[in-house]
């Protein structure tokens, strides 16, 4: 028997009913509960990002879209994991050999002591976020490259990072006016969780190429698939490609 | 028969047949059983797994190993032929952050570093000082730590061993209790819902190699 008013049945009647009717109204208000807080939440996010909006309608000086497509806009760098490094500037030492004449081996003092520029540069996680008009400061690559005497016959750049990790880059991307060895962001040291002192930046591929606890920079002729490349990431990581899986 | 003594009860009733026959009698009896011993050994590696899993899932939004803050503030710019004393003078007194235990300057940076693993950043041209500090999730460090398996060794076994306890939770949860009308409905209906759902998934972004958005 149906209690029409209600779509209840009469459980005083039919106790055995009871508990399956618990059962169902906790399900479906369980179900109906979820639903609404994620629908909220959803909401709340895409009425939110008025920075991805404004940047999607933006481009770059080269006609590409500002944000690259699948990203969103967030006002600070993420901390994304990885096995930290030492953090100290009196620890840092940054290698610059393969394939060069001269290899180089800098203390943080002496990676000061070199032309500094200032980049504005965005950045773009694979995960999905992007880091819109961000100050970098620091050393050009090509400054490095061409200190060291890079051989005319290299084609990658491996940063080198903290704990064996490694990212391969075309050295065409690496010889880019904006990619450098940085260690300040918005006039600010990094944290240690962002890889301080000291991480790559190359600000045209997906983030996880700009190594943190940066620790050597490696000329090659050869490329040398690095960390996350041999775990499924794509061997370049182009953001406006998507590439972002192999 | 002594008198007074109770009568024994009679022995409980053994089911005929050889193994084949007690198996089939029995077997749901003790899948349950060693379900519910694996069980309990699974509580603690799955508590860390699973809160170690929804803490890394979301890494994107959140730090799930440390607390992190940072303040910033401006003070008069550090000549850079201020000598070392008076500017970590300077930089202390701002940063409030008393006597640090190392020193460290070099071009226009003057960076203290603290024990307690504060650093205190002064970049004497601009004036500002930036204190950077964090604290450790504990759990949450320990289980990330064993559920990345950054230790190796003999976690990796270990990890082997919980994930063959789980296939098995899994397999025999299938089967532990029959039900009124056994697979059929409510456990046909959960259980391709748990397959076609990763499989949906899969079909529905494309999969390895497509981009995701």
């Amino acid at each position: 028997m149906t209690d029409r008013a209600n779509d209840c049945p009469d459980l005083e009647r039919h106790p055995d009913l009871a508990r399956a009717w618990d059962r169902r109204t906790f399900l479906k208000t369980a179900a109906v509960g979820t639903a609404f807080m994620a629908a909220g939440g959803a909401l709340v996010r895409i009425a939110a990002d008025d920075l991805s909006r404004e940047a999607r309608a933006s481009k770059r000086p080269d006609g590409r879209p500002r944000l690259p497509p699948g990203q969103r806009a967030i006002e600070y760098l993420k901390p994304m994991g990885g096995t930290e490094g030492n953090g100290d500037v009196r620890a840092f030492k940054l290698r610059v050999y393969g394939a060069v004449k001269t290899p180089l081996e800098l203390d943080y003092a002496a990676l000061l002591k070199l032309p500094q520029v200032q980049k504005e540069a965005d950045v773009h996680c694979v995960t999905g976020w992007s880091l819109l008009g961000g100050l970098w400061k620091g050393v050009q690559i090509a400054l490095l490259a061409e200190k060291a005497g890079v051989a005319s016959d290299a084609r990658y750049v491996i940063l080198e990072a903290a704990h064996g990790f490694t990212a391969n880059v075309p050295l065409s991307e690496a010889m880019k006016d904006n990619a450098l060895i940085t260690y300040r962001l918005n006039g600010k040291p990094f944290a240690r969780q962002h890889g301080a002192p000291v991480r790559g930046l190359i600000p045209d591929l997906y983030f996880w190429k700009s190594a943190k606890w940066l620790t050597a920079i490696r000329f090659s002729k050869d490329d040398k698939p690095g960390y996350w490349e041999v775990r499924g990431y794509h061997n370049v990581g182009d953001p406006w490609k998507e590439q972002r899986y192999a | 028969m002594p008198d007074g003594a109770d009568e024994p009860a009679p022995p409980a009733a053994r089911p005929r047949g050889g193994l084949g026959a007690v198996l089939k009698k029995r077997w749901r009896g003790w899948l349950r059983a060693v379900h519910r011993d694996l069980g309990y050994l699974a509580v603690g590696f799955t508590i860390i797994y699973a809160v170690s899993g929804l803490a890394i899932n979301h890494i994107a939004d959140w730090d799930p190993n440390f607390k992190a803050s940072e303040r910033t503030i401006t003070i008069a710019p550090i000549p850079a032929d201020l000598p070392d004393a008076e500017a970590v003078q300077r930089v202390v007194a701002a940063a409030g952050t008393g006597t640090p235990d190392d020193v460290f300057r070099a071009g226009d940076e003057i960076r203290l570093s603290y024990a307690s693993g504060t650093q205190v950043t002064a970049i004497g041209d601009t004036g500002e000082v930036t204190i950077q500090a964090r604290s450790s999730r504990f759990f949450l460090r320990v289980a990330n730590w064993l559920h990345y398996n950054r230790g190796k060794k003999a976690w990796t076994y270990l990890a082997d061993l919980y994930a063959v306890m789980l296939l098995y939770l899994a397999v025999s949860g299938i089967f532990m209790i029959k039900g009124r009308l056994g697979l059929r409905w409510r456990g046909a209906v959960l259980v391709s819902l748990g397959v076609a759902i990763p499989a949906a998934y899969v079909l529905l972004s494309g999969g390895p190699g497509t981009p995701s958005t």
